[in-house]
């Protein structure tokens, strides 16, 4: 059931029927207010991973939306997600990236808080509040609803949101490419090298945009790819899996929630990859060995980039990470990306998987900085008064998408977009704004859950 | 008037007088320049909080009265 909403977002600013999307939406900073109360506080958003956590008494510093959050696991080994704000007067109670702590204590005035967010010390407690301040009632602000999810940790704001399964719908299976082990099963990941953290003059759409799909950009990476990053010494990435693949776009109209996938034909074997290191490469063919004969015919399918809406980007294969697009204002944007390798590999795969993924992404990776170039000026030649006139095209592929996709026995859920046919399409992109909309205008979660 | 303390120096068993009157013998040191954690080892005022654990402000230690061994 499609949702009920329509206003000033749906069917306007963001006209899907047209394929066409203001500008005001990326440049306009009372429109980004509004996205931080009817987005950020109502979606599920990704906190982090339990393996950056494992010991009680373990946090780490994260975000939801512009906001600074702990991700801390308590004394008795359970997980929470709290507000990094004093409850007396808003300081940060937690300064750190991460570490290990008994409490967190307020430098401004001296609250100090449990790992359980409980209320613990207050100074002069006896003498100048005469043991009258209730404790319980000042605790951290808690989120409303916490999941974990094989490994990866997500909160929201909202206690109306449904639980986070539910929010992910059938994408869930998608999402599990990001999150199994190589070899297809739940051994655990880790990640590697610390979350790497920067800032790019965009609004956090343009890369929400560009992970959800969009496969019309790959001329910006021609430069990289003729350097040979990848792997195997050629190109950015191993090609011959895909090349040897029926490539998809899948969406979910009523979740927001969208990614790339390569899906081989019935019977094929996967091509060998990591070439440039023979450890490295018997420890993927194992694995991949492993993880088709685990997976049946769902073993085809190999992951691409894809959005958990709303800032969520997932980079499931080669390289493995997952990326959070903070808002920071109407013109900037704070990446955190997180890189996963199987917690069981041996050193020499983790630390070959560590240098190619610095190559491929972050600050210093080559692909991610042609990306960071086009959002950068993208954004910034679209504040003008006469830029703002002028609406984006998102026409590319209208009509063209399927349901109900079967390739070879293997059906895909969702709405499918076949590119190996269409070479690009944007229906990924117009999935991920019709969404958009759809929160800016939903006054609540009845209206948001469509599909209930 | 005694010297400041530096919380951050004292370690499990230091011996410590604080306001009211009361001594504490420090369990252990979050570290956070702020808060000890003590147990309480005389307590005239109060006595019922004798042989308690609790946490102790900075700004209430008047001076360290014993250090630990350890």
């Amino acid at each position: 059931m499609a949702t009920k909403t329509k206003g000033r977002f749906v069917d306007e600013l963001v006209d899907l029927k047209a394929g066409q999307i203001s500008r005001e939406i990326f440049v306009n900073e009372e429109i980004y207010a509004e996205e931080q109360e009817q987005v950020f506080t109502r979606a599920w958003l990704f906190i982090g991973h339990e393996s950056q956590v494992p010991k009680p008494g373990d946090y780490f510093v994260s975000c939801m939306g512009e906001e600074s959050v702990i991700l801390c696991r308590g004394r008795d080994g359970a997980l929470h997600v709290f507000l990094n704000s004093c409850r007396h007067r808003g300081m940060k109670v937690c300064r750190y990236d991460e570490g290990n702590t008994p409490v967190f204590t307020c430098p401004y005035h001296g609250w100090s808080y449990a790992t359980d967010g409980k209320l613990v010390g207050v100074p002069f407690f006896k003498d100048a509040y005469h043991e009258k301040l209730d404790k319980s009632k000042w605790g951290l602000v808690e989120v409303a609803q916490m999941e974990v999810y094989k490994g990866s940790i997500w909160a929201t704001w909202d206690p109306a949101a449904p639980p986070f399964t539910e929010y992910l719908g059938d994408f869930k299976m998608f999402f599990d490419l990001s999150l199994e082990a190589w070899n297809g099963t739940d051994e655990p990941l880790e990640v590697i090298g610390g979350v790497q953290k920067w800032l790019i003059p965009c609004n956090w759409k343009f890369p929400a945009e560009n992970f959800s799909g969009d496969s019309y950009h790959n001329i910006s990476h021609r430069s990289v790819d003729m350097v040979g990053i990848g792997p195997s010494g050629t190109g950015r990435r191993d090609t011959q899996e895909r090349a040897d693949s029926r490539r998809l776009q899948v969406s979910f109209p009523d979740r927001g929630h969208q990614t790339g996938i390569y899906v081989l034909p019935g019977g094929s074997p996967t091509a060998a990859s990591y070439q440039q290191s023979p450890e490295v490469a018997d420890y993927f063919r194992e694995a991949e060995e492993k993880r088709r004969a685990i997976k049946g015919e769902w073993g085809r399918v190999t992951g691409s980039p894809g959005e958990i809406f709303p800032n969520t980007a997932l980079h499931p294969r080669q390289p493995r990470s997952i990326a959070v697009w903070h808002p920071r204002g109407t013109h900037q944007t704070e990446v955190w990306r997180w890189y996963f390798v199987d917690a069981g590999a041996p050193y020499a795969v983790k630390d070959f998987l560590r240098q190619y993924y610095i190559r491929y992404s972050g600050p210093g990776g080559l692909t991610e900085q042609d990306d960071m170039e086009n959002w950068n000026y993208a954004h910034s030649a679209s504040r003008g008064t006469i830029a703002r006139r002028h609406p984006y095209s998102y026409e590319q592929g209208m009509g063209s998408e399927q349901t109900n996709f079967e390739l070879d026995g293997l059906k895909i859920p969702g709405t499918v977009m076949d590119l190996t046919e269409a070479k690009s399409s944007e229906q990924n992109l117009r999935n991920f704004y019709k969404r958009w909309a759809e929160f800016m205008d939903a006054p609540n979660w009845n209206e948001l859950a469509g599909w209930r | 008037m005694a010297e400041v303390v530096n919380v951050r120096l004292l370690k499990a068993g230091d011996k410590l007088k604080i306001s009211h009157g009361a001594t504490v013998v420090v369990v252990s040191n979050p570290l956070d320049g702020v808060w000890i954690f003590a147990r309480y080892l005389t307590s005239p005022e109060e006595p019922s909080l004798e042989g308690t654990e609790d946490m102790i402000f900075a700004q209430d230690i008047i001076e360290v009265l014993e250090i630990s061994g350890n």
